[in-house]
């Protein structure tokens, strides 16, 4: 592993973390105001990215390439906010209370149905947005990027800083915090618990779908990348299922230890004279059993102390 | 006849308080369930492999339900098991050479093991956590076996051959299978009702409680995950021997959700649950399968969405499966049977 390898990786690593980072932020925010494990959160980015697709080229007949992707991404996160919404209130609401084996069973269920939608009207080949952003190759830290990455990673990052801002000094952010941290003292102090979560559902659609955007732009979008929720997942296992900060730190590790670790395995490790295709995409896996067997609150979570 | 329970049905003793068919409505049920079982052959035709279809599943569900409905514990990996129990009966017959009867236990075996190791932390962990760890696990299992034995393509396994035998047709193979799918299914009713299923079923409804109670955790919890397992397994070895190719398409993360599926829509913590709903999501999957492009050649509109209609119609009904009826089909049966007992006078 030369350093060079290591340093291709971190700068990658990062720029794809940083998106990975949002997708998690959304899935915490989520947990924490509501203790829903979302396992439909990777539908939501794929929600996200094929709407966004969609909108861009259904707009391009009226406006200049640059305002219709414009116009595309606020129509996609306002439906996005809006299928939040709609989800808390159809299916999220009537099984308040309930065991958490049937939420954790709807999640998946609703996954099935977003995805199911979504190939159903788009199709399952990859589908890429209008040029945008040049092709170009830029030099960061004299490690060849595209400029699509570059742009993911700068958006990703200010996001990220917007919505920490968000829960740090708005009104709804403190009472999303509050209901998260207490609900029954919050609810008390007059923070409406139906619409902390109301919230709480539609801003983890938002987070997810500008997490599917980003790495549509970059990628493309297909069927497979609801995936990408599960890499999310192993981001906010790593860094505590409760914690903002851990999120962000968990998105960016796991970029991280996926593009040097599973890359070096994927490129010169071999096993029985064979080389390992496709570590790369199971490396998170292992990263979530490692942290379960070893850490099971995460860096930064809570610890729940259970002696049993 | 009663058709229900009797007034006056006193028990004298300990044998008819056990007895698991207790009325006699039971017992002319049974016998008319398992002589339908043994003659469908004739009463379905060519439809057979339906039944052989869903016997494989539910055998399979069932033990997922000794580990959801009766354990309370959360596993999102099951199809994992059973690709255990396939490979290692593929291992057994096409590699080592070994007869068939000598693959199925050795299969039911390995997954049995590997099953209680994957039970393990479910001391530590539980919950979501748990959830996440047996996804983790089943990410793992289909990799290993892309990587190792199947690549993206498939395994040939052996024909099925009992004592020189070859089972070729549909028929012979659902004689074999029917006595594994209702021999499981017994013994997984009356595992609910002895000690270890009671034990399970507290450790289900508070750990605590039944730590202090006397039951052991570490043993129960893993014993759970390995029975499970074992089920999987030999309903992975049947199905290895059945289909003649295995991959990891078979044994991916869907139908893992499609068990749990199975368990919902056949009703969670009930011994027909698993039977009922790998019947339903089996034939709905099949008729889909053949309904599929009839839409797409009817209904133009529609062809696109025709290959995930499957995907948002289950979707849709455990969604709505979970909010109105938590109980499945197997409570659906029981409040229509308790309105036909009733009726007229339901008060």
């Amino acid at each position: 592993m030369t350093p060079q390898f290591v340093l291709e990786g971190t700068v990658i690593g990062l720029a794809v973390g940083s998106i990975y980072a949002l997708i998690a932020l959304g899935f915490v925010v989520l947990y924490k105001s509501t203790k829903i494990l979302n396992l439909a959160h990777g539908e939501l980015v794929l929600f996200g990215g094929y709407l966004a697709i969609a909108a861009t080229y259904g707009l391009a007949g009226w406006l200049p390439a640059g305002a219709a992707f414009a116009f595309g991404i606020a129509v996609t996160l306002l439906v996005a906010a809006a299928l939040g919404f709609a989800v808390e209130r159809a299916v999220m609401r009537p099984l308040f209370g309930q065991p958490l084996l049937s939420v954790i069973i709807v999640t998946l269920a609703l996954g099935y149905v977003i995805r199911g939608l979504m190939v159903g009207l788009w199709g399952a080949e990859t589908r890429t947005f209008p040029p945008i952003v040049p092709p170009t190759v830029v030099e960061v830290l004299s490690v060849p990027v595209s400029l699509v990455g570059v742009w993911s990673a700068v958006s990703a990052l200010v996001l990220l800083v917007l919505f920490s801002l968000f829960f740090r000094y708005t009104l709804w952010g403190i009472a999303m915090r509050a209901a998260a941290n207490e609900q029954l003292t919050a609810s008390t102090l007059g923070v409406s618990l139906k619409r902390a979560f109301a919230y709480a559902w539609a801003f983890a659609a938002v987070a997810g779908a500008v997490g599917g955007i980003l790495l549509g732009l970059w990628l493309g979008v297909n069927f497979a990348l609801s995936t990408v929720g599960l890499k999310a997942l192993a981001a906010v296992i790593l860094g505590g299922l409760d914690s903002i900060p851990g999120a962000i730190a968990g998105g960016l590790a796991v970029g991280v230890v996926e593009t040097v670790v599973g890359g070096y395995i994927d490129a010169f490790v071999r096993l029985f004279g064979q080389p390992l295709h496709g570590f790369k995409e199971v490396t998170a896996y292992l990263v979530i059993l490692l942290v379960l067997i070893l850490r099971p609150h995460g860096l930064f979570g809570t610890e729940h102390i259970e002696r049993l | 006849m009663a058709y229900a329970r009797p007034c006056g049905d006193f028990k004298t003793s300990y044998a008819q308080d056990m007895a698991l068919l207790d009325i006699r409505l039971y017992r002319v049920g049974f016998v008319l369930l398992a002589a339908g079982l043994v003659a469908a052959p004739w009463l379905l035709g060519r439809w057979i492999f339906l039944l052989n279809d869903i016997a494989i599943f539910a055998i399979a569900a069932t033990g997922l339900s000794v580990l959801m409905g009766f354990a309370g514990q959360i596993s999102l990996g099951h199809a994992a098991f059973m690709a255990v129990g396939a490979y290692s009966s593929w291992f057994v017959t096409a590699q080592l050479g070994w007869p068939f009867v000598a693959a199925l236990p050795l299969a039911g075996l390995s997954a049995f093991a590997v099953g209680a190791v994957v039970g393990l932390p479910s001391l530590r962990i539980k919950g979501l956590y748990l959830a996440i760890a047996t996804l983790a696990f089943q990410f793992l299992v289909e990799y290993v076996i892309v990587q190792t034995v199947s690549g993206m393509g498939g395994t040939p396994v052996p024909p099925l051959e009992i004592f020189g035998r070859t089972l070729a047709t549909e028929t012979q193979f659902y004689y074999l299978v029917l006595p594994i799918w209702v021999g499981g299914a017994v013994f997984a009713t009356n595992l609910v009702r002895t000690r270890v299923g009671l034990a399970l079923m507290a450790v289900r409804d508070r750990d605590y409680a039944a730590q202090v109670l006397g039951v052991n955790l570490l043993y129960y919890k893993t014993l759970a995950f390995a029975i499970s397992a074992f089920y999987a397994g030999v309903a992975g070895s049947l199905f290895a021997h059945y289909n003649r190719v295995i991959g990891a398409e078979h044994f991916s993360l869907a139908q893992s959700i499609d068990f749990v599926a199975m368990l919902v829509i056949g009703g969670l913590g009930s011994v027909w649950g698993p039977h009922l709903g790998a019947a339903f999501v089996r034939t709905l999957t099949q008729i889909l399968k053949i309904a599929a492009p009839l839409i797409a050649l009817y209904v133009p509109l529609l062809g696109r969405a025709a290959p995930s209609l499957r995907e948002i119609l289950f979707g849709a009904l455990l969604i709505g499966l979970l909010i109105w009826e938590p109980g499945g089909l197997a409570r659906l049966a029981r409040k229509l049977k308790r309105y036909v007992d009733l009726w007229p006078f339901p008060h």
